[in-house]
């Protein structure tokens, strides 16, 4: 109590204020209490004291608002002691941050005699922040006029930190939201670019068949508009050109069984592009999510590409037919004018005659090489399959090679209790390459031998000669298209396809060409030929 | 009465040679090298071998082919196609050929070819 008197005595010129009086002033309309009673004084200030709220007073009438209360709570609020507190306005509590719009609030509340709730950035003693709700109530004197304020502070820093940690956290998510959002809008737009820059219509269709997007390909392709598509049935847009049977039949059945359908060609009159040659393939979305079960369809103008094919195919059997037509000619006069040769003759005759059937037959390989090749490389070696007995085939074979080459000494051994299905033409020239290989490259050695054996479910060939041989290195190459091995280039020319086709040909039947050799010794060319036909049939 | 051997292709030069090939060999061979006419040929003449070509302007062998399978009259006549082109064995197979030769051939071939049908 003495100390609590003493705090009221302020310095200087300024009028000293009771403490007590003020607070009679405060609570004598409120408090059904008597004004100057000393107990009841008494029993006031220890119930402020006992607020958990700081509490100050201010005198009006006073030069610069001072405080002229504060208790307890104030003091544990801001750290000062009431000694340091009395007599000063309140503004020391805000430190440098004298330029808060809340202050700008108060002053105006204080002017206009006003309460007003607002929160400060507060300086406790030792220069820590915390943050103060104030409460600001103006008493009255008897006359109207303001004579005193009572402000009422609460530490709310843990709730403020609270909500600027949520604040924070907050524009952090938002931050990281707009990052994403700008991320997945710029992959949008990538992928929508990829997709754009495609040269292949693509539509996205609902499970209802109905055309959700389209890319520019495809508007252009079909010259329409996106009114023209989006939001109709795929099987009425144009003038039905996709409304095919078999077509809904296939596309039926993506999103149940989830078979994609592949390479479908629709052949059609298109409305404003005419008449084109398109390649379909569908597929169903299956990641889980708000894209399931939408069903993707990218078409082709294979048009051109299908006319160019033709083309070359053409080209191909125009040649073949226009290379061999001559030379028909040429073979079957030469082989008739040595028929009707009288045997008196000067026998150069029939050696030059016998010659140029050589370079006839050779001519003849060459041309068969040449657009068997070209048939290779467009995928076309189509297959006849025919039931060959390869113990007559083989046999024939050797009979006539023998017969051109009377220096040699071919050997047949082995055989097969199978006939096996194959193109007759073609085994005959992959026959006939390594038998004239064999000859070819085994000048120096007489002896050439043809194996034919069973191995599980293949017949198995093998042509031994005892020639040059072939290095390991150049073993690897052989079977490459134009390869030649560089030693043997200047002595026995050839153009290096026969391996290439004879190993197209052995693959395409389901068999296997290959060779073993030593240099110095001769090679073995051997190959194999299923017994059985495949069951995929042509690849 | 000879036994007819007809041959027809556009190629003058292969019917000529043809002509005399088989001509040693004692057939009686009839020639054609316009395709339009070879069918009423046929019917007229009702050889016991036609060899045939394949590619011939206006109407193609294959053709002339189905055309005879479906006329009773001659439906049964053996034909032979010979042809420079490169799916001629399919195509003719699939007309309903009795046989096939590639061209060019060796004539001996031919001969046994031609020999197995006729005798």
């Amino acid at each position: 109590m003495i100390n609590f008197k003493s705090n009221i005595n302020i310095r200087g010129s300024l009028s000293i204020y009771d403490n007590c009086q003020v607070l009679s002033i405060y609570h004598s309309s409120d408090l059904p209490i008597s004004g100057n009673d000393p107990a009841n004084i008494r029993l006031l200030k220890s119930a402020l004291d006992s607020s958990i709220s700081g509490i100050i007073i201010t005198d009006n009438t006073q030069f610069d608002n001072p405080i002229i209360y504060c208790n307890k709570a104030f003091e544990g609020l801001s750290g000062y002691s009431r000694e340091e507190v009395i007599g000063r306005n309140c503004r020391f509590l805000q430190g440098n941050e004298r330029n808060q719009q809340a202050r700008e609030d108060i002053r105006k509340a204080v002017t206009g005699g006003d309460s007003i709730t607002v929160e400060l950035r507060n300086y406790r003693k030792g220069g820590e922040l915390f943050w103060n709700e104030l409460y600001i109530s103006p008493i009255f004197g008897e006359a109207g006029q303001v004579t005193h304020f009572i402000g009422v502070q609460n530490d709310i820093t843990r709730r403020k930190n609270a909500e600027e940690n949520l604040q924070h956290e907050r524009e952090q998510v938002e931050l990281k939201i707009e990052k994403r959002t700008w991320e997945l809008n710029e992959n949008r737009e990538y992928l929508d670019s990829i997709i754009q820059t495609i040269r292949q219509g693509l539509i996205v269709l609902d499970p209802e068949y109905k055309v959700i997007s389209a890319n520019d390909f495809f508007l252009k392709t079909f010259k329409v508009e996106n009114r023209d598509t989006i939001g109709r049935s795929l099987y009425d847009l144009g003038n039905g050109q996709w409304d095919i049977k078999q077509l809904r039949v296939l596309l039926e059945q993506i999103l149940p069984s989830n078979n994609p359908v592949l390479d479908f060609e629709v052949d059609h009159e298109f409305p404003h592009i005419g008449r084109k040659l398109m390649l379909l393939n569908a597929h169903r979305i299956e990641i889980e999510g708000s894209f399931k079960d939408r069903i993707l369809i990218a078409i082709e103008d294979i048009t051109e590409i299908r006319a160019s094919e033709n083309r070359k195919d053409d080209f191909l059997s125009v040649s073949s037919h226009e290379l061999k037509t001559p030379l028909t000619t040429i073979k079957g006069y030469n082989q008739t004018i040595l028929r009707l040769l009288p045997a008196d003759i000067n026998p150069k005759i029939p050696m030059m005659v016998n010659k140029s059937g050589k370079q006839i037959d050779r001519l003849q390989n060459i041309i068969t090489s040449l657009l068997e090749m070209s048939r290779i490389q467009s995928g076309k070696l189509v297959l006849d399959a025919d039931s060959i007995d390869m113990n007559i085939l083989i046999k024939e074979m050797l009979e006539e090679a023998q017969e051109g080459n009377p220096e040699h000494i071919l050997i047949f051994e082995g055989q097969t209790n199978h006939t096996i299905p194959a193109d007759e033409s073609q085994i005959s020239q992959v026959l006939q390459n390594l038998i004239t290989n064999a000859i070819k490259y085994s000048p120096d050695s007489r002896k050439i031998k043809l194996m034919l054996t069973e191995v599980s479910n293949y017949i198995k060939v093998s042509i031994t000669d005892y020639g040059f041989g072939i290095s390991q290195e150049d073993q690897k190459m052989i079977f490459d298209r134009f390869f030649r091995v560089s030693t043997i280039q200047k002595h026995f020319p050839g153009m290096g396809i026969g391996l290439y086709i004879c190993a197209q040909i052995i693959k395409q039947h389901g068999g296997t060409l290959w060779v073993d050799s030593e240099p110095g010794k001769g090679a073995t060319f051997s190959f194999t030929l299923p017994i059985k036909a495949k069951e995929s049939g042509d690849e | 009465m000879s036994k007819k051997l007809l041959i027809c292709d556009d190629d003058r030069d292969i019917v000529e040679m043809l002509e005399i090939v088989l001509d040693e060999s004692g057939y009686e061979i009839i020639t054609e090298t316009d395709s339009k006419r070879v069918l009423e040929l046929i019917s007229n003449i009702r050889p016991q071998l036609v060899l045939m070509d394949l590619w011939m302007p206006v109407i193609s062998g294959d053709e002339i082919l189905k055309r005879m399978r479906k006329d009773k009259n001659i439906s049964s006549i053996p034909v032979v196609i010979m042809s420079a082109a490169q799916d001629g064995k399919a195509v003719a197979l699939k007309a309903g050929a009795n046989g096939y030769i590639p061209k060019p051939f060796d004539i001996d071939r031919l001969l046994q070819r031609v020999n197995e049908f006729i005798s």
